[in-house]
This record gives structure tokens, C-alpha cells and sequence, in this order.
């Protein structure tokens, strides 16, 4: 019955000229066996003349088992194999259809054994071989193929292969292995003969895998690219220990800025792939994820449902619902030619992840379990002088948290007063925790396997009562069914759970807490608020009681099927689902109604808001890949069908002033202030095409085609094409005489376009009920709904934007590979932007989509991988990237002066805004700055001259511009990113750190100019002193011998300097908070021991390692706040300059075990 | 091989069935908001917002007619400096745009109510604007995507189009037919009652013509004729007081009880008001605020801030159980004593000092009732030698000095000011004013510089606008 399904299969094979023999399974190839008196040898020779199986072997080790009598009408050839087997020291491995029959024990062959092994071997006709790598290590599973026939075959675990049944002749034999140069020697076979050859492979440039995965999960080899890629392995990225795979990104990846806005459990990551591609202060700059084949949502609402302050910002990213311990690899696609065939929704680039799928092999069991100790990294330095009150004066029952007297001055007044003060942040924030534990399963054969992973992970904020948790699961499916049929299936499932308090709100509420007092003592055994006499809210209890919880659940399910009908012709399907509700409930108690109790000014009287939100992506993708070669010119024609259907259906409901004061039912509430619901739909189709062409293996030319029909433009405007083209050149495959230490050197160049669509419903105009009017939600009176146009206008005839993208760079390697270098300049210019154009309300509306607008990015990136030492214990590689990217608002709608992107606020008149003017660059921060002498009349109304001096009033004070004169202080967008890490292995240990940096970076920290308002900051501890400011006056002359007082009141001058020169001045001037941002971090140091192997050989354990990682161990910054990284904007905003008070970065101490069995 | 061309076909075939299907992507139209809305629902929403409208200009006005105070040092508002008032604008031209289209809806439903009282919420939400900025787009604004760059008309074209607008609803609402085309639940001013529009357009009609004192054209008869067909008394009132939660003044006083200061009482009215100015007591003042810690009643200079420490009761604010501030209270858009105050001004300057004097007295009467005082506390206060000064001996000062606290909070007053050149006893720059004289105009704001720039008159906060020319 087996034979006979067996036998079509077979057959149809064979008539299939280039398909290669399919692979047999042992255990379903039956045959009849019958030897007597035959040696182990005859028996094999017996088995291959039986069955498309070739054995392998030594002489040596096979000969002295004779005399075998076996006899069977019909078994597997794994029975027999094992029989025979039985009671030798031998075990057989099958790669392919090769049987390599091996010592059961193995020894590791030494290089200068590699001559004496061979000449061993027994050799019964073709090519016999090894592999070995440059230190003479066998390269097990390396892949040998002879040109123009079909069979390939790898190498075994001892790096040696066999090729038989070849005629006289000569062959191309290439060998080529995961993270080695291809290479290719030629052989003369005999009539019968045997050759011998020697395979020395040396690793590729740059440390990474010759091939690639490139746009629609096509694997490439680095070498056909003519655009620059660079891929993060597993292991790279498990070197970092982030719980969000993307900060594991940090400082690797040449021109991609990778930004936490905090360390809150969960929090969202932010990355830009070359800068801001968008005027459209909306729209992400994010990159499109694709898991697996599968674009997945990387949205993060930051609906919050009324709760208070910027809550959104720490809520996470969707992409961080996936487990960094499953992701096999993340290959990063940065400028057009890389991402064309996406198209539009890869314009910001694309960040490919693929999760890991089981091979062929026995059962691999993994264990990974890391616990961290978490603390915030960096905290404002703060003054510890003076105490609660104001202009010196010790009022405990004042609102003024620091502008008292000095503490032994307080003390005299006030006994109780402690000896020290509060460290004001630093106290409030505790240790938190991490803690994930994971275990994965692989296994299978060459006809299915299945590998999948659960994990638990469980975080404890260090900002107090905020935690995240979630529960992972992946299970992956690989089947072939024939030559011709093959498929696959992954699913990811995610359940996530946080708490996440606004640290925004948290630290506003500490920089008002006077630090005489302990925060941490907020709650009386009523469970009511408690404060100091002046009624300052306790950031403790507002974050105990005050909750936001998000409970998600987040499926990514795809599948494929291959089908191979003819050997030129593949035809793929790959059809995914992303499906996640959010489920988000804000509560808070209200008062129990106790004699004296205070209504805490969040917590009101008590509210319950239940928000939900449902989000599906369905993607179908069709490719069919055509493949020829026409003499020396090899072409793979592939072209495709692309779909995407999206929704996103939201409903949020609001109820505020409850019955029962801590029962959180919206049927508890007396009024419900919120009940909407609003509904997202976006569809787009693609057809696209790919005809890469390789000349001689050393020319390149790839070009890509397009055309989009979405859903968001009007019928006519509805479709778009288009193109890309890309070279490259691989010269010293071809230009003789280049010096000996150039080994690799290629030359890309590639230019592409990128068409746009608008954002769902940008065409529509609708009037809205005013509990729908985000600025203004009124509920209806009286049963009277109240309808207004709704403020952004709908354009009908909007066009598609059109990004243009020119990339040139060159990949070279010297020094037999020990030095990789690559380097790639691009310029790029997006047209048309469809932008939601801030208008005149007189118009109507407020916003207005319309083709407005041109932004110019350009920059350079490079990396370079070294290997300075390579021994046999000892290995040290570096690799360090850096980038380098400017950017230009080159125009924008005719008429229209700016683009306001957002502004935050700032104490007296020091508020800053974020907008984007013509002949400026995106991410400037306009604020005011301080009056510098000859600046009026003034010239240049855009720019500070720093080099100016300081004009100062006839006060004595520096005098600050009018708030109308605001002006560019600074930008966020660093102009400079570098990351340098270092691996270094001796033995079993390995230690790997990795330095990064952000240069020439500002940012508005609203934090300092809250620390100056009241005192906190440490600089304000010469506040009791008199000095003169440095500057010029109105006339010219230089301010000298004019001291003024810094302090409140009557200084002693006698003059009276009201609530001083901080509060007066400083405060105003958003110069002074406008700061930079810069800085160089130890983002990660890990250290890692690999158990011996000999300690494990008699146990169950395969392999074991534990480690211990510290991440931002160090830094170096100017900047006065929280990390300089944070930001006080949700992860994929463009507001990005504002940080607000932000979530303090953390500072963890990571240990991690992981084991295999 | 025919075969593998064959299925590419198949395949082919099924990914451009993809493609073409053009009907899958027509789903563009947005779900989350309807293309024609109900008529009664933007009526709704326009005599909602006017309130709104007022509030926010209010919110500008009453601390240059020093009715309020800020209760922190050098604040912009206080001493004159350039104030960004995007929001106010933004507020007042939504609702205006919300008009705008009602009546377009209207006139193509042929509901001839809807249009005229949109034309009068117009009329009313224009003249307001026009007297904080001057010059403002009216002719070609609303016009959406095919102009959003609208040009600015001049203030006395303003005048006229607001005039030409109240002219046209009178006539309109004069046919006895419309009456119950309004839901009473959709109009938060009049309850539908189409009588009391008419009115309302006849006080607004002659408001604006009281406002041109000092131009040529003024005509005090005009300004008596608008006022005779107006209110006749506190009933009438064009005012709001349904809220979705707190009224605007009340939300004011709330933030100020939870420390978000606001609402405080200038010295200056506090010193018209407790006999610092006119040395009388004015019942009206325990109406608004309660004594400070101290008993007395203080109110805050502008410009200098408070000077306690802000959590105590040092100085004066709106409060939560006060009439205009109290959950519940009316945000008053046009008032029978504001009418009263007009017909004093236009009788005094017409020469009939009788006719003035007891429109003045009514005024004073009329609101006094309205804060619900005993009868008593009227009497007494309007029998007072400093208010009851006779026929005779009125002057446009005391008609002016009542019209200041009878109209409190309301923006009309910082025109009236203008008008007479800040001629108010003791009425003072604020401390580190920011201009050597008195304010004149609000500086146009950044949304407009933004969106609009080119269109955007250059002005100074010392620039008399048309009618204070």
C-alpha cells in the first residue's frame, strides 16, 4: 500500500528532467532485504542499489563488521538501518538523500587532520570533500551542488560531502554556507574516477548571512542587492535583553532613529527610518512591520477616555507584542528600491521580521528565563537647601514647595521639619522588575515540522502601581507534500495586561509636592488621600487609585502555500490575518463621603470610561516567480497581486460621578459624559512586478513596477504606478590588478519612486454631533442633539503624493574579509503631499487635506565590521555604524506661511511650538529666546545668533524677546547617530557591549522650566546671592559692576526683587529649556558563559549558557530632566521635540539562563 | 509545458479579478458623521455656542474693562501685551460657519424662521468679533476648499452687512406663519419664540448703531427707534442657561476653588462697587463675591497679581454660590438693561435729560432685580444723593458707571469704554502696562498669521478701530 502510493511519486520525478530526487523518508521506503555472509559495506551498497539513497563512510570504521546475515520480505530502511546498526559504534545522520554513517562519539576534525582524513576515505566513483571554515572547523550542513546537475547535497557534521554517479568531465563545484562567501572550484572527473576537493570558506562581509530576506519575504543574496540592507540576527538581538525587540535595535542599525519615549512597563518605541518623510503632523513616520510575510498595525491609540495628562504616551506598541526570543531574524529596508515592491505603505522603510520555524531534526527543546532589576537611569538633579514656603519664608500650609528657608532655619520654627529633604523625583520612583520566561519547542522531519513557544513575562514599573504582563504563544507549521507542494502556517498570540499611569502628571505632581514631606506616605487606613495642610496631590495615591488598564489581545495568523509545477515556474500564496482588541477601562473612586476627606482634583467624584477598540488587517498576496537563463544573463521574472483590507472599529463610553463610590459600573455612574463609537475602513490593491537580471554573476540590474488602486481617493485619482531600478556591480569580480587587500568591493546605485494615498476619508465632508467634537464634547440637553460641519473639510479631487528616491553606496571588504565597509549616500523628495492643511477657520475649517508640499531628506550611512582578532580561544569583532541625515521643508501650499505641528506649554511666556516652515527643517522647536545686543532691528527673524551678546535690561536682568518673536531653538532630530559594539569571546565566555549616541538633538524640557518655576532645580541654590550678568545694554555698553539679587524679596540692596530672578525671568525664557540632547550611552553590556560541553555529555542537556546584561549602565548628557531620549509624545508622533516630564528611562541589571535539551 | 501556461493564466486571471473590482474600494464615504445633518440639530448647536462665543470674548474684554484681573504678575491680558486669542477666533467662526450652513439648508428647505435667526446669530457673533479686531473676513468666508484664504472687509462694511442682516430677519419674522417652525428644545436663547427673536434683532440693530457715537452718520433717534421695538423688560433677555455641566463662568469659579486661579475681581470694579471710587456701597457687590478673610472687599490690580499667596482669601473672585457664577446661572448675550442704558445714553445725548434720567434709573432697577435684591436694598441704593442725582444733573459719566456694573462681564462695555475714551473716574492703566496709553484693539491672532498671513492687516494695540475713530 505504501509502495504503491510511493511509486507515482517516484515516477513522476523522474520524468521531471531538473527536479531534484525527491528526499525519502527511512521510514516509508520499503524493501525487501535479504544478505548472507555480506559485510556492513555490501549491506549498504545493497541498500543504495535498492533505493536513491548514497552512503557515506570510512573505510576504517565500517571494516571490521562482516559475516551479516539479515533477511526481510519487506521493512523500512530506518529498521534496517538500525538493525544493522545495532551493536556497532557507528550511527548514521541522513542529510538530503545521503546516509552518513559516523562514529557514534565524535571528534571535532583538526585542520591539519583534514589531508590524513581524506586520504581514508573510500571512494567508489565522483567528487568527495570537505568544508571547513578559515579556521579549519568543519562547516556541518553546508551546501555543495555541481553545476548543470541536480542533486546538491551538505556537508556532514565532520564538513565532508559526497557526490557520486558523475561521468568523466569537468564540474563547477560551488559550496556555499549561512554567513560564508560562496565559493566555486573547478574539478576533472575521470571515467570512474574520484576527485578530492578542499573548501576553505571564508565568512561574508559585514558577519551576515549571504542571503537575505528582501520585500515580500524573497530571499536574495547580498551580493545581487543594489541597494544597501543590513540584518539583525537572533542572537544579536537576544544580546540586548530589551523586552521591546526594537530597542534591541539601538545604536545597530545605520540611519534609523530608534527613540523610547520612557521606561514604563510596555511603553512604546519610536523609529524613523531617514528622517521624516511627511509634513503631515498626523501622520506616522513609522516604518511598515511585516511578521512573516504579513504587514502587521504598529498603531497605539493613545485614547485615554478622559483621564488625565498625555496617559497615551506610555501605552504600547503593537509590534511589541511579539517575543524577541522568537524572531529568527529583522532585516532592515531603508530608500525605495528596497521597499518598492510594498509599495506605499513601505515609503517610511520597512522593518521585515521573520519568527523562527522549525528545520528537519530531531526534537529541540529551549528554556530562557531573565529576571532584571530595574531602576529609573537618570533623575534631575534637584536642591536640597531650601524648604517649603516663599521668599524665605517657612509657611508649611503654602502651596510653594521650595522657595522657604534654608532646613536648620525651618527647624527652628517647625521641630518636626526632617533633617534632610526628599529627593523629589528620585523618592518617588522605586526599584521595579522584570521577569520572562520562555520555552520553545522545535522538531520534525523533511516532510513536516512544527515548532512553537509560550512565553510569560511580567514587568513592575518603576513608577509605582504601573505594571505590564503578557502571555505569548506562537506555533509554526512547515509541510512538503511533494516536489511540487509545499506550505506553511504561523500563529502569534498575544494576551498583554498593564496599568499605566501618566508620568507626566506623576512628575508635574512631585515638582509641586514639597520635599519636606514623604510621598510615599499617601494613603490614611480609610483608604482616603492624605497630604500636608496646603492641599498638594499626592502623585502616590493618584497613581494608586487614578487607573488606566489596557487588556489586549493580539492574533498574527498567516499561511502560505508554494506550488512548483515546472522547474522555471513557482506560484506562492500568503494569506494573514492581524486581529487585536484593546480593551481599556479608566477608573477612579470617589469620595466616601468621610468628615474632612479631600476630593482629589483627578479623581473628581468618581468615574468609569470603558473604551474599546477593534482592529483587523486582512493581507492576500499572490507571487509568481519565473526564472530563465539566456546564456550568461540569469533573470527571475516575479509579479504579484497584493491586497489589504483594514478596519478599525472604536467604542468609548463615560461615566462620572459614582454611587457607590469605588464600584466601577457605568450603570453606577449618575452621568454618563461620553458615548461614541466611529468606525475606520481602508482597502488597497496591488499589482506589482520584479525583474532582476544577473550578468556573469558579477552585474545586477533589478527593476520593480507597481500599480495601486486604493480605496481613500476619489475613482479617478484612484490609480498609480510606480517604478524602481537598481545596479550593482560586483568590480573586483571583474577589474583585474585591484590590490591583493581588497577582497570584495561593489558598487549600487539605485533610483525609485514611491506614489502615496490619503489617509481614509480625507475626500469626505460630514457634520458631526457635538459629542463627537474632540475640542468641545457636549452631551445633549433636554434630548437635544447638537450637530456642527465637522471641522476637517474633505478635498475630492486629491492626487497621489510621489516620493522620489536616488541611493548610491559602495560594499567593500579587505583583508580576506576581515574589514567590511559599507557606505550608501541617498537623497530623497516627496511631491504632492497629501497634508491636513491647518486653514483659516474663517474658511470654514479648520483643516483641510490638500497636495501641499515638499520635504527633501538626504544623508549618508555607514558601517563597518571588523574582526581584529580571530584565534582559536580568543575572538574580538566590532562593528560600528553611524549616519548622518538632513533635512528640508522645501515648500509648502502657495499662501500658506507654516505648518503647526504642535506646541507644549511653558510657565510666563516660554511656551513652545513645533512647526515646519519653508527653507527650515522638520522637527524644529520655535520658541522664546533670550534678547541678544544688535538684534534689533531684526534681520533674520527664524534664528538665534549665540555668538551675539546678551542685552541687558536697565534692571540689571537679561531682557527676553516678546512672545510674538519667537524663534528656532533647537531640532529633534539628531544629525548624528552612531552605534560602535564590541563582541569578545574567549572559550566559553562571551562578552559583547554596545555604545550609542544621538548628536546635535534638542529637546524642549518642560520639566526644567517647572524646576525653575519653583525652585527645585539644583541650579537654583544661588538664589540667596547677588551677581552680575554678563551682556551688553541697549546702548552698547557692556554691563559691569551692576549686581542684581537672585532671590525673592527685598535683596540686600534693599531693592525689591518680587518672586525673583528664576521665577521673574529664567522661567520665560524658553532658550533656557530648549536644551541639548545629545548623548552617549552604554545601552548594553552582557556577559555570557557557555557550560562546557563535557560537563554536559552524560545529562539530558544539549547546551546551557547563563548571562548577565546591564542596560544604560552609563551615560554621558547635558540635559537636565529625565533621559534625554524620553518624550512626552505617544511613540509614532511627529511631536517629538516636547518632552514634557516624561517616564524615566531605565537602568536594569539583567540575569539570564537558557537551556537546550 | 501548455499545461504550466495554462495555470499561469489561472493565476493571472484570479490576482487582475483583484485589481479590477472597483466597486470593493467605493467606500470612501466616512461613517462617522452624516453629509446632511437635522436643521433643528445646528440650531441647536449655534444658540448654544453664542453663548460660548460671548463667554470667550467676554473672557478678553472684561479684564481690559477691568472687571477681572488676573491673579499672577505681568500677565499678558492685563498689561496690554500682544495675547494670542486663536481659540476665541477659532470658536466664533466655527459657530459662524455652523450658521452659515443652516441657513443654506434652510433657504433650500424654504424655512424662512431658520434663516433669519441664523442671519441675527450672525449679526451678533460679526459684531462682537469685529469690535475686538475690526477688519475681519465676512464676504468671502466659509467658503471652504474653493477660498481658504478669505480677504478681510473693512469694519464699516461689517456694519452694514450686520445692519443688512437684522433689517432683512425683522422683515422676515414679521409673517405671523412662521411662528412654531422653531422646536422650542432646539433654540438654548428663545425657545423658538419667533416675538422675541424680532426683539432681540431690534436690540442687537440698535447696539450697533449706538456703537457709532463717534462717527457722523450716528443718529440717537435711530438707535430709540431699534430700542422701542426691543425689550421691555428682564424677561425678554437673549441669554443661555442649559449647560452641559457648568455654565462658563461657573466652570471659571470652579477651577478657581480647585486652584486653578481664575476669575478674579479687579480692583477697579471692586472699587466701583464698595464705595473706594463713588463712596457708596453697592448692593450688587455681595451678589457677585464674598468679604476676604479680612471682611472687607478687595479686588486684585491689573497687572500686579494677587498679593497673597493665592490659597487664601485675600482678594476676590467669582464664586460657586454667586449669581453670575452660581450652577444654574444665565450667560447673558443681550440684556433689557443694557437696552435701558442705551435709551439713557441716546435720550441724554438727544437733549432729553427726563426721558434719560429715568431710563437710567430703570437700568439700574432692572438689574438690580434681576441679582434678586429686596426691594429694599433697591430702594435705598437708588435714593442714594450720588445715583438719584436728578434729571438735571445726569451726566453720560453716571449713565455710563451704571452701564458698567449693569452690564458685568459683558463685552459691550469695553466698547462703551472706547466710545467715551476710558472716561470712568480713577479708571487707570494696569501696573507694567505694556503701552503708554490705553488699549484700542486685540492684536489679530496666530492662527490667522499662520493659515492666513497675507491677508492679515498690520495693526497696533493703540489703532482706534472705525467707530472709535
Amino acid at each position: 500500500m505504501k509502495i504503491a502510493l510511493m511509486l507515482p511519486g517516484i515516477l513522476f520525478s523522474g520524468l521531471l528532467l531538473f527536479a531534484r530526487a525527491p528526499i525519502q523518508d527511512l521510514r516509508k521506503t520499503i524493501i525487501p532485504f535479504e544478505i548472507n555472509h555480506a559485510s556492513l559495506k555490501q549491506a549498504f551498497q545493497k541498500i543504495e542499489t535498492a533505493t536513491h539513497l548514497y552512503f557515506s563512510f570510512k573505510t576504517n570504521d565500517v571494516l571490521r563488521y562482516v559475516d551479516i546475515n539479515y533477511s526481510s520480505p519487506g521493512i523500512s530502511v530506518e529498521k534496517l538501518l538500525n538493525d544493522l546498526l545495532a551493536g556497532t559504534d557507528l550511527g548514521y545522520q541522513q542529510l538530503e538523500n545521503n546516509i552518513i554513517i559516523k562514529k557514534n562519539v565524535l571528534q571535532i576534525s583538526a585542520p591539519a587532520l583534514m589531508q590524513a582524513d581524506l586520504s581514508v576515505l573510500d571512494f567508489e566513483g565522483g567528487i568527495r570533500g570537505k568544508v571547513t571554515n578559515e579556521k579549519g572547523e568543519p562547516i556541518a550542513g553546508a551546501s555543495v551542488s555541481v553545476e548543470g546537475h541536480v542533486n546538491g547535497v551538505a556537508a556532514d557534521v565532520n564538513g565532508s560531502f559526497t557526490i557520486n554517479g558523475l561521468k568523466a568531465g569537468k564540474y563547477h563545484v560551488h559550496v556555499s554556507a549561512v554567513g560564508y562567501v560562496m565559493e566555486t572550484q573547478e574539478v576533472t572527473l575521470t571515467e570512474n574516477g574520484n576527485a578530492e576537493i578542499y573548501f576553505q570558506l571564508k565568512l561574508s562581509a559585514n558577519n551576515l548571512s549571504d542571503v537575505v530576506v528582501t520585500a515580500l519575504g524573497i530571499s536574495r543574496s547580498v551580493r545581487s542587492l543594489g541597494y544597501s540592507s543590513q540584518e539583525i540576527s537572533a542572537k544579536e538581538l537576544t544580546q540586548a535583553h530589551q523586552n521591546n525587540f526594537l530597542n534591541s535595535l539601538q545604536g545597530r542599525v545605520a540611519g534609523m532613529t530608534i527613540s523610547s519615549a520612557g521606561g514604563g512597563p510596555g511603553q512604546g518605541v519610536s523609529v524613523v527610518i531617514r528622517g521624516v518623510n511627511s509634513l503631515n503632523p498626523g501622520k506616522s513616520n513609522e516604518p511598515l512591520y511585516v511578521v512573516d510575510g504579513i504587514p502587521v498595525d504598529n498603531g497605539s491609540s493613545t485614547m485615554t477616555l478622559g483621564t488625565t495628562g498625555a496617559r497615551g504616551v506610555q501605552m504600547a506598541n503593537r509590534v511589541s507584542d511579539i517575543n524577541p526570543d522568537d524572531i529568527e531574524s529583522v532585516n532592515i529596508l531603508r530608500g525605495g528600491a528596497a521597499t518598492a515592491l510594498y509599495g506605499l505603505r513601505g515609503a517610511n522603510g520597512v522593518i521585515v521580521i521573520t519568527t523562527k520555524y522549525a528545520k528537519a531534526g530531531k526534537l529541540v527543546v529551549n528554556y530562557n528565563a531573565s529576571y532584571s532589576i530595574d531602576q529609573g537611569d537618570k533623575f534631575p538633579e534637584v536642591q536640597g537647601t531650601y524648604t517649603q514656603g516663599y521668599e524665605g519664608e517657612y509657611t508649611p500650609d503654602s502651596f510653594w514647595p521650595d522657595w522657604g528657608p534654608t532646613i536648620p532655619d525651618a527647624k527652628l520654627i517647625d521641630p518636626t521639619h526632617p533633617d534632610k529633604l526628599y529627593d523629589q523625583y528620585k523618592h518617588a520612583y522605586v526599584t521595579g522588575n522584570q521577569f520572562r520566561n520562555t520555552l520553545s519547542l522545535q522538531g520534525g522531519n523533511d516532510k513536516a515540522s512544527l515548532s512553537g513557544s509560550i512565553s510569560y513575562f511580567d514587568q513592575n514599573g518603576v513608577l509605582p502601581f504601573t505594571y505590564y504582563k503578557n502571555i505569548s504563544t506562537r506555533l509554526s507549521g512547515r509541510w512538503t507534500f511533494s516536489d511540487q507542494l509545499s506550505a506553511g502556517a504561523d500563529v502569534l498570540f498575544t494576551h498583554t495586561n498593564g496599568n499605566f499611569y501618566d508620568a507626566d502628571r506623576f512628575n508635574e505632581e512631585m515638582s509641586y509636592w514639597a520635599p519636606r514631606w514623604d510621598v510615599r506616605d499617601y494613603i490614611n487606613p480609610d483608604g482616603t488621600e492624605k497630604q500636608y495642610p496646603a492641599y498638594n496631590g499626592n502623585a502616590w495615591y493618584k497613581a494608586k487609585t487614578n487607573q488606566f488598564i489596557s487588556d489586549v489581545y493580539h492574533t498574527i495568523a498567516s499561511g502560505y502555500a508554494t506550488y512548483k509545477p515546472l522547474t522555471w515556474f513557482t506560484a506562492t500564496y500568503r494569506f494573514g490575518v492581524d486581529q487585536f482588541s484593546d480593551n481599556r477601562s479608566a477608573t477612579a473612586p470617589g469620595p466616601q463621603g468621610l468628615p474632612g476627606e479631600v476630593i482629589d482634583e483627578d479623581n473628581a467624584y468618581g468615574f468609569v470610561g470603558k473604551y474599546n477598540i477593534n482592529n483587523r488587517s486582512v493581507n492576500s498576496n499572490l507571487l509568481l516567480t519565473f526564472d530563465h537563463t539566456f546564456g550568461k544573463f540569469q533573470t527571475t521574472l516575479r509579479v504579484g497581486n497584493d491586497l489589504l483590507d483594514q478596519q478599525t472599529e472604536t467604542v468609548s463610553t463615560r461615566g462620572d460621578t459614582l454611587d457607590v463610590y469605588n464600584l466601577f459600573l457605568l450603570s453606577n455612574a449618575k452621568k454618563i459624559t461620553t458615548a461614541t463609537n466611529s468606525l475606520t475602513q481602508y482597502r488597497i490593491v496591488g499589482l506589482y512586478g520584479e525583474l532582476p537580471v544577473n550578468y556573469d554573476q558579477f552585474l545586477y540590474l533589478s527593476v520593480t513596477g507597481r500599480n495601486d488602486w486604493t480605496s481613500t481617493l476619489e475613482a479617478a485619482n484612484r490609480s498609480f504606478f510606480y517604478s524602481s531600478a537598481s545596479l550593482g556591480w560586483i568590480f573586483t569580480q571583474n577589474i583585474n590588478n585591484l590590490p591583493k587587500w581588497l577582497t570584495y568591493g561593489k558598487f549600487r546605485t539605485s533610483l525609485a519612486g514611491i506614489g502615496k494615498d490619503a489617509a481614509p476619508y480625507s475626500t469626505s465632508t460630514v457634520y458631526i454631533p457635538m459629542q463627537n467634537d474632540p475640542n468641545n464634547p457636549t452631551q445633549p440637553i433636554n434630548g437635544q442633539i447638537q450637530w456642527t460641519l465637522d471641522n476637517r473639510g474633505g478635498v475630492s479631487n486629491l492626487k497621489p503624493e510621489y516620493t522620489t528616491t536616488f541611493e548610491l553606496g559602495t560594499d567593500l571588504s579587505f583583508i580576506d574579509n576581515r574589514i567590511a565597509l559599507n557606505f550608501t549616500w541617498y537623497k530623497s523628495n516627496s511631491k504632492d503631499q497629501i497634508i491636513p492643511v491647518a486653514t483659516s477657520p474663517t474658511s470654514g475649517f479648520t483643516s483641510l487635506t490638500l497636495n501641499a508640499g515638499e520635504i527633501q531628506n538626504s544623508g549618508i550611512e555607514v558601517t563597518i565590521n571588523a574582526k581584529p582578532v580571530l584565534t582559536r580561544d580568543f575572538n574580538w569583532t566590532v562593528g560600528l555604524n553611524f549616519s548622518h541625515n538632513t533635512n528640508e521643508v522645501i515648500s509648502l501650499y502657495q499662501g500658506l506661511q507654516e505648518i503647526v505641528v504642535g506646541s507644549q506649554f511653558g510657565y510666563s511666556r516660554s511656551s513652545v511650538t513645533m512647526k515646519y516652515i519653508p527653507g527650515e527643517s522638520v522637527g524644529d522647536i520655535f520658541g522664546t529666546p533670550i534678547s541678544r545686543y544688535y538684534a534689533k532691528p531684526d534681520t533674520d527673524p527664524l534664528h538665534v545668533n549665540k555668538s551675539l551678546p546678551v542685552l541687558i535690561g536697565d534692571d540689571g536682568f537679561p531682557e527676553l524677546e516678546p512672545e510674538t518673536n519667537q524663534k528656532i531653538l533647537g531640532n529633534a532630530y539628531p544629525k548624528w547617530i552612531a552605534g560602535i559594539a564590541n563582541t569578545l569571546t574567549y572559550k566559553n565566555f562571551s562578552l559583547y557591549f554596545l555604545f550609542d549616541g544621538h548628536f546635535d538633538v534638542q529637546k524642549y524640557d518642560q520639566l526644567n522650566n517647572f524646576m525653575a518655576a519653583f525652585g527645585i532645580a539644583k541650579y537654583t541654590e544661588n538664589r540667596n546671592t547677588s551677581i552680575t550678568f554678563q551682556g551688553v545694554h541697549e546702548d552698547g555698553t557692556p554691563n559691569v559692576n551692576n549686581p542684581v539679587y537672585l532671590g525673592q524679596g527685598v535683596g540686600p540692596d534693599g531693592k525689591d526683587y518680587g518672586a525673583g530672578y528664576y521665577r521673574n525671568r529664567y522661567r520665560g525664557a524658553s532658550e533656557n529649556f530648549v536644551e541639548d540632547a545629545s548623548f552617549i550611552k552604554l545601552r548594553t553590556l552582557s556577559l555570557t558563559y557557555n557550560l562546557e560541553q563535557k560537563w554536559l555529555n552524560k545529562t539530558f542537556i544539549k547546551a546551557a549558557s547563563v548571562g548577565f546584561t546591564g542596560i544604560n549602565l552609563w551615560m554621558h548628557t547635558n540635559y537636565v530632566g529625565f533621559d534625554p531620549e524620553s518624550s512626552s509624545s505617544p511613540a509614532n508622533s511627529n511631536l517629538n521635540g516636547l518632552a514634557g516630564f516624561t517616564y524615566p528611562a531605565l537602568k536594569s541589571y539583567l540575569f539570564s539562563l537558557n537551556v537546550t535539551f | 509545458m501548455k499545461k504550466g501556461i495554462k495555470k499561469i493564466t489561472a493565476f493571472m486571471m484570479l490576482a487582475l479579478a483583484f485589481g479590477s473590482c472597483s466597486k470593493y474600494l467605493d467606500i470612501n464615504e466616512s461613517p462617522n458623521g452624516a453629509v446632511e445633518p437635522p436643521i433643528s440639530g445646528l440650531l441647536a448647536h449655534s444658540t448654544y455656542a453664542t453663548a460660548y462665543t460671548t463667554f470667550d470674548v467676554s473672557n478678553i474684554t472684561s479684564y481690559y474693562a477691568q472687571y477681572l484681573a488676573s491673579s499672577g504678575p505681568g500677565s499678558d491680558l492685563d498689561t496690554y501685551n500682544d495675547i494670542d486669542a486663536s481659540s476665541t477666533w477659532s470658536y466664533i467662526y466655527d459657530a459662524m460657519t455652523d450658521m452659515n450652513r443652516m441657513r443654506g439648508i434652510a433657504i433650500s428647505k424654504n424655512l424662512a424662521a431658520y434663516v433669519a435667526v441664523a442671519d441675527i446669530l450672525t449679526a451678533y457673533n460679526l459684531s462682537i468679533t469685529t469690535n475686538l479686531w475690526g477688519d475681519i473676513p465676512y464676504s468671502e468666508a466659509f467658503q471652504g476648499v474653493t477660498n481658504f484664504l478669505p480677504k478681510y472687509d473693512d469694519q464699516k462694511t461689517i456694519y452694514d452687512s450686520c445692519l443688512l442682516l437684522l433689517n432683512r430677519s425683522i422683515t422676515t419674522l414679521g409673517d405671523p406663519s412662521l411662528d412654531g417652525q422653531i422646536p422650542a428644545s432646539a433654540d438654548f436663547i428663545h425657545g423658538g419664540n419667533i416675538a422675541a427673536w424680532v426683539k432681540t434683532a431690534y436690540l442687537i440693530k440698535a447696539r450697533l448703531l449706538n456703537e457709532i457715537s463717534k462717527q457722523p452718520e450716528y443718529d440717537p433717534a435711530a438707535v430709540l427707534a431699534a430700542l422701542a421695538n426691543s425689550y421691555t423688560s428682564n424677561d425678554d433677555d437673549a441669554q443661555v442657561t442649559q449647560f452641559d455641566g457648568n455654565g462658563p463662568w461657573v466652570q471659571v469659579a470652579y477651577n478657581n476653588s480647585v486652584l486653578l486661579l481664575d476669575g478674579w475681581l479687579s480692583a477697579y470694579f471692586v472699587n466701583a462697587t464698595n464705595e473706594t471710587i463713588y463712596g457708596n456701597y453697592d448692593p450688587r457687590l455681595p451678589a457677585i463675591t464674598d468679604p476676604t478673610e479680612s471682611g472687607d472687599y478687595q479686588g486684585t490690580v491689573n497687572g500686579a497679581g494677587r498679593t497673597g499667596s493665592g490659597t487664601s482669601h485675600g482678594e476676590c473672585y467669582l464664586m460657586l454660590d454667586k449669581w453670575y457664577s452660581i450652577p444654574g446661572s444665565p450667560l447673558q448675550i443681550a440684556t433689557y438693561v443694557e437696552a435701558k442704558f442705551m435709551e439713557s445714553e441716546a435720550q441724554f445725548r438727544s437733549g432729553n435729560k427726563t426721558e434719560a434720567y429715568a431710563a437710567y434709573l430703570d437700568g439700574i432697577t432692572a438689574n438690580m432685580k434681576k441679582l434678586n435684591l429686596a426691594d429694599s436694598s433697591i430702594t435705598r441704593y437708588t435714593t442714594l444723593p450720588s445715583v438719584a442725582v436728578g434729571a438735571a444733573n445726569l451726566t453720560l459719566a453716571l449713565i455710563m458707571k451704571e452701564k458698567y456694573i449693569g452690564c458685568f462681564l459683558m463685552p459691550v462695555t469695553w466698547d462703551d469704554m472706547r466710545r467715551i475714551d476710558y472716561a470712568y473716574p480713577d479708571f487707570t492703566l494696569p501696573v507694567d502696562s505694556h503701552l503708554p496709553s490705553f488699549i484700542r484693539r486685540v492684536n489679530y491672532p496666530a492662527v490667522e498669521i499662520s493659515t492666513n498671513g497675507a491677508n492679515v492687516p498690520n495693526v497696533e494695540l493703540t489703532d482706534h478701530l472705525w467707530w472709535d475713530k
